[in-house]
């Protein structure tokens, strides 16, 4: 029981928002695509995926590759095969019923507008023949049909299948409240086991019901029969209420009182429970499972730096923190995730002890932080200045022994340097980079870089970063050559 | 009445022609005195490998370190008095060796040496102070291979 209590004080309400949502999505995918041939590659799809991790916890190394690779084609078949389903599920729909209904309202007396419609045709024998799509996309069944998005009417629905209208023969989609086509053309069945008097209104509704989930009403033109095509089947509807309830199953309506409805609200709220265990349970998998110990460096991050001053040095350039969660937590932190910054806002010039807390560390939820090494970070800080000195040539190399260098002018002979007040204090020339002598000719111009050193400091706007050189070589006296001659011969 | 008065003026006239007359002689006395300026002057500073009948031989700014020698020579036009100067050695800029030299009235000259080895190669230069730390010339030179 404390167990449970100090699991519960664990919880954030994070959490519970995490495992609501993720349900809810997942329950919502039930809703849209129960019934439909999708819906039931998804669970085929699932059982795969739970097939594959038993394959991997027993060790089975082909056979869980194998299942992998063919859950990783059959997502991207099922997205290609059934792109017309899931279209229409996502796009017939209007957001709300996506995201929240269950039922369309303006669905029910429409029906009832239906079922006197063609009570009234089968009473005045006018042939009539009637499409309610399923869940299914149509587009590629149903030919010529003719766009005409009126609603539903009694009046509507006689006229379109009055005899002398050229659109009788064919058959009418009705989606919603909307007649959406008429004067379809519905793919015929093949069947040679129908009754003789079935005339091809009949082999074009069974046609259609045979390979979609549709459903399709027939009013007999000679015997003044209604009848319901559906999976296959073509059975006679006698009684209004009947047909009614045979529209508002195909339609998921129903009244609390019909059993099929209470089988569906048990579907449903069985649908709602699983999804919230299942997913629960996928949480605990990830956030509560065996706790895993990692120790991440981090850099540390100076936020908000007063623009005039900057960072001369810092006693440390990473913190290593210490975390604790699950080991899928863990194993998918990424770099960015994690952060570690101190705000310099306060920092004066001179040394500034900061100390790290939980307060300036960013961790990815489910993400405990055990430690922190070191605790302390000393940074100093300095003011930027501006600071003019001296330009001087670093020569390297070595001229002939008969020549000497005896000019060297530079422009500019001064620069202006930026940098932190306490590291341009001890700054008095800025050299250049290494100057060959090698190359030199007798007299001449070249260009010379600047070498700054330590890097943190900036040659100022409007200073030159490179300086040019005029030099002039003359022979050596020859007193002194002849002098070193000798040195370099006498052995 | 007369003559009281143009003795008055006559006086007077006298007094401002001799006053500006004494005014030019002073200022012209000041700007005699003023050629001669008895502050240190240097007159001429350089770099050179050897001094040879007290003047300076191969004035450059690249010394060898093979030559193992460098020379800072130093020449004042205008020595007032018997005074020191200092030539202060830096390698990097840091100090490397400070030598005090003596000056005597009117003119002199005078310079520094230092041995050079293989570790000393880099750039270089050469403070010139009087004995209060004025700087009254920089040189600057390379050693090298």
């Amino acid at each position: 029981m404390d167990r449970l209590i100090n699991f519960l004080y664990t919880l954030r309400w994070q959490d519970i928002v995490d495992i609501t949502l993720t349900s809810y999505i997942l329950f919502r995918f039930y809703v849209l695509f129960r019934g439909t041939n999708v819906f039931r590659i998804l669970i085929g799809m699932t059982i795969l995926w739970f097939f594959q991790r038993i394959a991997v916890f027993l060790g089975l190394i082909v056979t869980s590759w194998v299942v992998q690779g063919v859950a990783a084609v059959a997502a991207l078949i099922i997205i290609v095969v059934f792109r017309n389903e899931i279209r229409s599920v996502l796009q017939a729909r209007n957001l709300k019923s996506i995201l929240w209904g269950f039922t369309s309202k303006t669905v029910i007396p429409t029906i009832e507008i239906l079922v006197e419609s063609i009570f009234e045709m089968a009473l005045r024998k006018t042939g009539a023949l009637l499409v309610f799509p399923g869940k299914e996309d149509l587009e590629e069944e149903i030919q010529s049909g003719i766009p005409w998005r009126g609603t539903v009417s009694k009046e509507m629905v006689m006229s379109i299948f009055w005899p002398g209208n050229p659109v009788h023969d064919g058959a009418a989609v009705i989606g919603g409240d909307q007649i959406r086509e008429v004067g379809a053309i519905l793919p015929l069945s093949h069947r040679d086991d129908l009754p003789s008097h079935y005339g091809t209104r009949h082999r074009a509704a069974l046609g259609l019901a045979e390979i979609t989930d549709a459903l399709v009403i027939v009013v007999s033109e000679e015997r003044g029969d209604v009848l319901i095509a559906k999976n296959s089947e073509l059975k006679e509807v006698k009684q209004k209420h009947r047909l009614k309830q045979h529209l508002q199953e195909h339609m998921g309506i129903a009244t609390k009182k019909q059993p099929f409805m209470r089988r569906e609200t048990f579907e449903t709220a069985m649908a709602a429970i699983l999804s919230i265990v299942f997913i629960t349970g996928v949480w605990f998998n990830f956030t509560k499972g065996r706790d895993t110990l990692a120790t991440l460096e981090i850099p540390i991050e100076y936020m908000n730096r007063d623009p005039g001053m900057e960072i001369l040095d810092a006693s440390v350039n990473a913190v290593s923190l210490d975390l604790s969660g699950s080991g899928a937590l863990i194993k998918s932190i990424r770099s960015d995730q994690v952060q570690v910054e101190l705000d310099l806002s306060k920092a004066v010039p001179g040394n500034n002890s900061f100390t790290i807390t939980r307060e300036n560390i960013s961790l990815p939820p489910g993400i405990v932080l055990k430690n922190v090494y070191p605790t302390v970070v000393n940074v100093g800080l300095d003011v930027t200045i501006k600071k003019k000195v001296p330009v001087q040539i670093d020569w390297v190399g070595r001229l002939p022994e008969h020549l000497i260098l005896v000019e060297a002018n530079i422009d500019p002979e001064y620069i202006e340097i930026l940098g932190g007040e306490r590291i341009l204090s001890n700054i008095v020339t800025i050299y250049t980079e290494k100057v060959p002598l090698d190359k030199l000719g007798t007299e001449g111009s070249i260009t010379a870089k600047l070498a700054l050193q330590p890097a943190s400091i900036k040659i100022a706007t409007g200073s030159k970063d490179k300086i040019a050189i005029k030099y002039k070589t003359e022979q050596r006296s020859s007193a002194i050559w002849k002098d070193a001659q000798e040195k370099e011969t006498t052995p | 009445m007369r003559h009281p008065v143009v003795i008055f003026i006559i006086l007077f006239w006298a007094l401002i022609v001799l006053n500006t007359q004494a005014a030019f002689s002073q200022e012209n006395e000041k700007t005699a005195t003023d050629t001669f300026p008895k502050t240190l002057t240097l007159y001429q500073a350089v770099m050179c490998e050897d001094i040879h009948t007290n003047a300076p031989r191969n004035q450059t700014v690249v010394f060898s370190v093979s030559k193992e020698k460098v020379v800072c020579f130093t020449s004042f036009d205008t020595v007032p008095e018997k005074t020191f100067i200092y030539h202060h050695w830096f390698y990097r800029d840091m100090p490397s060796a400070r030598i005090r030299l003596l000056l005597r009235p009117p003119r002199w000259s005078t310079y520094s040496s230092i041995q050079i080895r293989k570790t000393d190669i880099g750039p270089w230069r050469v403070e010139i102070t009087d004995v209060k730390g004025n700087i009254l010339g920089v040189l600057r030179f390379s050693i090298t291979d």
